[in-house]
């Protein structure tokens, strides 16, 4: 059968099996490591990860679905993630996301048409102390203002 | 000789701590060593048992009772389980640890994992924590490359073999029952219990230590000054404290510090020209306090007095810029979006708050709408499947109860009678951006 | 067996005491009590999930309101369900779980037999305060044929989904996203892949999942209810039939906790449409000038009767018994047998190797409900769930706790997730895999032969070993060849070195399991007693008045040998199709030719009926009253639903009516009176009662045996040089025969017949996934589409069996397995 998953990806969601008692536990860090191949989940992928596991694939789709951070359909080469929870919304992060959108023209849970950014508001990053916090893909950034938005904007790729 | 806190956030902030050779020159990884090689398993739990430490994930139960309820049977599997799914809005310490100083967590489960004879320990990490995990493991793998974790850790004859498994977003995981569902490839549905706890029953029906980060980090002080010292020392706890306060951070103190030192002395205090207004004192699950209660221990049963809680000690403070019902949709929102949606009044309950609040804070609200939210609340306490859905009455039912006015000047007015800076911005989020 | 002593546990429900075993449920406390608490979530037959929060009640010393469902009756408690405390508890999730709901009850199939409407009704609040927007999902999605979902009217209570993991274990519908975007859907929103799903649409307590066959058809209370029992694959499950009018409604499961318990696989549940087919038979034919004429009733029994007047008892057989009900069978042997003096007489049409029927009775020696308190269960040659579904559930219950599953069998089933060890074998191999698990055979010897890792079969024969009660069922695909005798000598070979073992040869479909309790069989008597047997003989005789022929008749296969040397002046047969059921199209044609009278009872113009010269219309299990026998041996009762269509009779009244014209009246009045004769005859029958045909004593392998007795390889499967593969016939639930054909709700789940080619075989014959391949034997040839299929054993082909387009019986050799070729025959696809 034709595999979407890469074998090295493949190889790495057997090493992960062998973490766990029941293999079916390494279900979210191979859905992982299925995203970061091809971006998103996939049908094909969830039923390579499903034949990989001897999951049903039903299973690995209904598990996929409960997690936000497994996307259903492309996203963008970015992801920015903007906490909107108590402290980072007290201390000012709808400015910051009203201007994501505006320079991006977008709405959170939008990708921009040239697939440069996703945008998602997401909740408490656990980072209350750096309100209001983003995530620009792995990266942290603590305080933002509307002025850092433009500034880091025009630094991403 | 009481030793002066910080403990656990002492060298929090230097840089290259999280490197093993700088966690070892301050004498990291010698309580683990001592534990392995002087002291019995029985022996470790005493001391913790002593200690008086109760778990910081939130619900305070006493670590050294957890791990005494934990069936040591010969040849059974048990496990550890690490929850650092830290999600509770307003909490932000066990991530802090873990960026900071993950070598003292891992030092803590090393000691743990032998005082319950555990040899497979999990640590449930936010999917979200990317710079936690790319430093979490980067230190277990040191540890495990210097003999601390492994077989045979430092030639005591002990295994112990630590996994960090990546969430995948979802906050109801952070609840123990549904972190194990998840850990075990499943969706975060919290389990039945009673009749059976993690301890008895928890990873593939294994019995199951499962703690906090902070808890764990705790661990290595708790050996190393002994259960008196310890105490002595506070005993500390760390303190999330975020909102309008000027600075915030993760504030080490003696547990039972009053609300107002913590805020006002320990954080900064408010910005100029601001009146204090309100305070969450244990993350957003717990019931809203006032002025009224600054002076109030943060601890355990002082706060459960006043009908809040400690929960995850995160202090999320408000000034007078803050418009609660704006603050308690956001708050309602998050636990709608979060719900697993496995029981009713949870699934059904928090929509249905989010969309009259949503109607009340858009200038279509009715006054009877206020009764209406309080019967709600009501109707879903003591009903929900587990303390997700529990988690919403407390402060939305303190703020009908502290600041209706505000309320009724919405429903009124059709708008918010403050010109705050942040709060008058319109609610972003999921269901309210 | 003592009698564990049970503690009881004394609680007091709305001031009854109660005592109920320790581990019981307050809800269970309160249902003996006889106090209703509702449930959503809640289903008996699943451990509780305590979700719905609708059971809460008061338990005096807990501080909040407690569910039910999930708890513990404990000594002294004094439980409340009736405060206001609780109703307004019961209020609120009420409340809660209709803020979404559509209210849409009048245009509901769920309406009148609703558990959110009626709880709603009993325990509901007067009004909703709900004010807000109603959550919208696209209306009423076709998933697949026969499954209907409503998302809108789900309340989430999980049943559906927790049904496909606990109870059928086959993931069909699963629950999707989160929170009160929580929706439940099969994946990608493709059509279910379920055996079962018709017991989600029975569970569901709103109208979130519907039948498509019963939508719109009746409301429950416009329907009669009339107690019946599935005729499809032998099991008998326990059905109700909905009747409204002269039109059945539609087939639910009755609750039988021996057999199906509640559930009924979707055969039962959606096959019952050819009852009310317009195809039915209405009116006699007999073929005159060469073309079947209708005729009436009186013509044509006078030219059947003339007939057997006219043809020696030897030249008269009887092939069929499986559809008719008990008592038509005990009159189908006092017609032949005692008044026409034939023991010709064979029920087994889909056979062309059967074994001496005292010596290899087939059916489950124990209870089906046994099934599940095995603790290593081997299963060899058979398609669990193709064949027997409502075993599998009894099977994956006995995994659940914790027993083993080892399946042999040439093809990988679709259950093989759940065993402990899956292996594909060689087809024929058989009674080697059985001698090895047996520990008769070397693992390693067998492993070359069988096709089996060697450590595989001794890790599963260790299984076994340590097996406590141990069960092993044998299907129709090891013994529908040659060496199933071998087979059978071989599983004589596992009882001799597991005493314990219980036994399933599973066999025989509707009431196959009765046509062999009263001995449809040429060498056997009712009760199992063999024809041999002269005072058995003798005690019939004296019930019948009329003498036994003593020497063994001929079987199907014989039948049809003699039919062929002309030795057949009659062929009778009863509710049965051996012109597509015997396995071997060919010879069945060749022996029609030779047989001068040709008489078939039957419902549709089958292709045996189209060349018979007397067709008799006949009435279907729903049109008439009477007790059938289920693979177990247990008999079960089911009534008559409706009137059967023109002047179409039951099998019973027909073979009186021979009788009555043959000059020896039966002389009974109704069905009980038949029932009650045969009560005279074999012991112990009762309705209910499990008669199991006793299972003659182990036989120890000597040296004399044949070489799979001691273990040696008997022979495999036919020879496959030049790239021919042998050629495997399996069973499909769902597929397109007479009947089939005539539900739709059958039909359409089964797909088209194909051929199944192994990848390495495929790849080297160059034939692709959908290809259309010419299938050839020495017999015949189809055309299939190929489908590639990864867990059939390499050197085999696979075609269903049941396809009236593409009866594979063409391409069948009695004699024993045929090799096919295959080839493309280009994209005609």
């Amino acid at each position: 059968m034709e595999r979407v998953l890469r074998p090295a990806v493949l190889a790495e969601i057997s090493r992960l099996a062998q973490l766990y008692a029941h293999p079916r536990s390494a279900l979210l860090p191979a859905l992982h490591a299925a995203q970061d191949q091809v971006g998103y989940l996939s049908e094909a992928a969830m039923t390579d990860v499903a034949d990989a596991l001897g999951l049903p694939v039903s299973e690995v789709a209904s598990v996929a679905t409960f997690y936000s951070m497994f996307h259903p359909g492309p996203v963008g080469r970015h992801q920015i993630r903007v906490c909107t929870n108590l402290s980072c919304y007290l201390n000012g992060c709808g400015e910051v996301l009203d201007r994501l959108c505006g320079l991006l023209g977008i709405r959170p849970g939008e990708t921009t048409p040239d697939g440069r950014v996703t945008l998602e508001a997401v909740e408490c990053l656990a980072a209350c102390e750096e309100a209001p916090v983003m995530l620009v893909d792995a990266d942290r950034h603590p305080r933002m203002t509307s002025a850092a938005v433009d500034d880091l904007l025009g630094r991403l790729d | 000789m009481v030793p002066a806190l910080p403990l656990l956030t002492k060298y929090l902030g230097q840089p290259g701590r999280e490197a093993i050779d700088a966690f070892l020159a301050t004498g990291g990884y010698q309580a683990a060593a001592h534990a392995l090689r002087d002291l019995q398993p029985d022996q470790i739990i005493a001391i913790v048992e002593a200690s008086g430490l109760r778990g910081r994930g939130g619900a305070g139960f006493p670590t050294g009772r957890k791990w005494r309820l934990t069936p040591k049977r010969e040849g059974d599997v048990r496990y550890l389980v690490v929850n650092a799914d830290e999600g509770e809005p307003g909490t932000f310490k066990d991530r802090t640890l873990i960026e900071g100083d993950p070598h003292q967590v891992l030092e803590g489960m090393i000691i743990t994992a032998y005082a319950n004879q555990v040899h497979r320990a999990y640590i449930y990490l936010r999917g979200e924590f990317f710079l936690g995990y790319q430093r979490l493991s980067r230190a277990l793998a040191e540890a495990r490359d210097r003999g601390h974790v492994g077989r045979n850790i430092l030639g005591s004859g002990f295994d112990l073999e630590i996994v960090i498994h990546r969430g995948a977003g979802s906050y109801i995981c952070g609840e123990e029952t549904a972190l194990l569902e998840s850990l075990e490839g499943r969706r975060g549905f919290p389990r039945l219990k009673p009749p059976y706890y993690p301890a008895v029953r928890g990873l593939y029906d294994q019995p199951t230590v499962l703690n906090n980060v902070e808890t764990m980090a705790h661990i290595p002080h708790i050996l190393s000054l002994g259960p008196d010292g310890y105490k002595a020392s506070g005993p500390p706890i760390l303190y999330s404290v975020s909102g309008h306060v000027t600075a915030p951070g993760v504030k080490e103190l003696p547990i039972g510090t009053p609300l107002r030192e913590i805020i006002f002395q320990h954080s900064g205090g408010l910005r100029p020209g601001r009146t204090f207004k309100a305070l969450f004192p244990g993350g957003s699950s717990s019931a809203l306090l006032t002025a009224e209660h600054l002076d109030t221990p943060a601890d355990f049963e002082p706060l459960a007095k006043l009908g809040s809680m400690l929960g995850s000690s995160a202090i999320i403070v408000m000034d007078d810029s803050a418009c609660i019902p704006a603050v308690i949709r956001r708050t309602v929102e998050f636990y709608r979006d979060e719900s697993c949606g496995k029981c009713t009044p949870c699934r059904e309950g928090t929509v249905w708050l989010a969309q009259i609040l949503d109607r009340i804070l858009a200038g279509a609200g009715r006054m009877e709408d206020l009764d209406l939210l309080d019967a709600i609340a009501r109707n879903m306490t003591g009903t929900c499947f587990c303390p997700l859905g529990e988690s919403v009455p407390p402060s939305l039912r303190t703020s009908l109860r502290y600041f209706r006015a505000e309320y009724e000047h919405h429903v009124r007015t059709g708008s918010c009678d403050l010109r705050p800076a942040a709060a008058a911005a319109q609610a972003p989020g999921p269901g309210g951006g | 067996m003592a009698e564990q002593k049970v503690q009881m546990v004394h609680l007091v429900i709305d001031g009854q005491p109660v005592a109920v075993p320790k581990g019981t449920t307050v809800w269970q406390a309160a249902l003996q009590a006889g106090v209703e608490i509702p449930v959503f979530c809640y289903h008996d037959r699943m451990p509780p999930l305590g979700a719905c929060r609708m059971c809460l009640v008061e338990i005096e010393k807990m501080p909040k309101l407690v569910t039910s469902c999930t708890q513990e009756a404990g000594e002294d408690m004094v439980v409340r369900t009736r405060t206001e405390r609780v109703r307004q508890g019961q209020q609120a999730i009420l409340e809660f779980l209709l803020i979404n709901h559509p209210l849409d009850c009048p245009i509901c199939d769920k309406g009148g037999e609703c558990p959110l409407q009626d709880n709603t009704l009993k325990f509901g609040p007067g009004q909703s305060r709900f004010a807000e927007t109603k959550r919208t999902f696209r209306k009423h999605i076709r998933m697949g044929p026969v499954l209907v979902l409503d998302r809108e009217r789900c309340i989430l209570c999980w049943r559906c989904t927790r049904f496909g993991e606990i109870i059928a274990g086959d993931d069909a519908l699963k629950g999707f996203e989160r929170g009160y975007h929580s929706q439940i859907a099969s994946p990608f929103m493709e059509p279910v892949n379920s055996k079962f799903i018709g017991n989600t649409i029975a569970i569901c307590p709103v109208g979130a999942l519907t039948s498509a066959t019963y939508r719109f058809r009746a409301r429950p209370w416009d329907t009669r209810r009339v107690r019946s029992v599935c005729p499809h694959c032998g099991c008998g499950c326990a059905t109700e039939l909905d009747v409204r009018g002269e039109d059945l409604a539609r087939t639910r499961a009755r609750e039988h906790r021996e057999v199906n318990d509640v559930w009924l696989c979707d055969k039962g549940f959606f096959g019952y449409e050819f009852v009310r087919s317009p195809d039915r038979l209405t009116v006699p034919l007999v073929r005159k000038n060469g073309e079947l004429r209708e005729v009436s009733w009186n013509r044509a029994l006078a030219h059947v009767v003339a007939a057997l007047r006219s043809t020696p008892p030897e030249g008269i057989g009887v092939i069929g018994g499986t559809r008719s009900t008990n008592e038509e069978d005990y009159l189908l042997l006092r017609l032949f047998r005692g008044i026409v003096g034939t023991n010709s007489i064979d029920f087994r049409v889909d056979t062309a190797h059967p074994q001496p029927a005292a010596a290899a009775p087939w059916g489950l020696d124990i209870p089906i409900a046994d099934v599940e308190r095995s603790d290593v269960i081997v299963l060899v040659g058979c398609d669990l769930t193709e064949e027997y579904p409502i075993i599998w559930l009894r099977v994956k219950k006995a995994v659940d706790g914790g027993a083993r599953l080892i399946i042999a069998n040439p093809w990988e089933l679709e259950i093989s997730r759940w065993a402990s060890h899956s292996m594909t074998c060689r087809w024929g191999t058989e009674a080697v895999v059985l001698g090895a698990l047996a520990g008769g055979e070397s693992p390693e010897s067998a492993a070359g032969f069988t096709g089996i890792d060697a450590g595989r079969l001794r890790s599963a024969a260790d299984a076994l070993r340590g097996a406590a009660r141990p069960l092993v069922l044998v299907g129709r695909t090891a013994l529908e060849q040659p060496g199933a005798a071998d087979v059978l000598a071989a599983l004589d070979g596992v009882r001799a070195a597991r005493g314990n073992a219980a036994v399933g040869i599973l066999r025989g479909r509707g009431n196959s399991g009765g046509a062999q309790m009263l001995g449809l069989l040429p060498d056997l008597l009712p009760g199992y007693r063999p024809l041999a047997d002269a005072a058995a003989r003798a005690a019939l005789e004296a019930v019948w008045g009329r003498p036994i022929p003593s020497a063994p008749g001929r079987t199907v296969r014989g039948m049809l040998e003699a039919a062929r040397a002309g030795a057949v002046g009659i062929l009778y047969v009863v509710g049965a199709d051996p012109a597509t059921e015997y396995p071997d199209a060919r010879a069945w044609e060749e022996a029609r030719k030779g047989i001068r009278l040709l008489v078939v009872h039957d419902i549709f113009l089958t292709g045996t009926a189209a060349a018979a010269d007397v067709v008799l219309p006949v009435l279907t299990y729903a049109e008439k009253t009477g007790t059938v026998g289920n693979i177990e041996g247990r008999v079960q009762r089911h009534d008559q639903a409706l009137l059967g269509p023109g002047t179409a009779r039951s099998d019973a009244e027909i073979f009186s009516l021979l009788a009555m014209r043959l000059g020896v009246p039966f002389g009974f009045a109704s069905w009980e009176g038949v029932c009650a004769e045969i009560g005279r005859v074999v012991p112990g029958w009762s309705e209910e009662a499990r008669l199991v045909p006793p299972r003659p004593a182990v036989r120890h392998p000597t040296a004399d045996d044949g070489p799979a007795a001691k273990g040696a390889p008997a022979q495999g499967g036919a020879p496959t040089a030049n790239g021919a593969l042998t050629l495997l016939v399996g069973t499909r639930l769902f597929d397109r025969g007479t009947m089939a054909l005539r539900c739709p709700g059958v039909r359409s789940q089964a797909g088209g017949p194909f051929v199944a080619i192994p990848p390495e075989d495929a790849s080297r014959l160059g034939i692709e996934d959908g290809a259309v391949c010419e299938v050839r034997s020495s017999c015949g040839a189809l055309c299939l589409p190929a489908r590639v299929w990864a867990g059939l054993h390499p050197g085999h082909a696979y075609v269903p069996r049941g396809y009236e387009s593409a009866p594979v019986t063409r391409l069948l050799d009695e004699r024993g397995p045929v090799a096919v070729t295959i080839r493309p025959v280009g994209a005609s696809a």
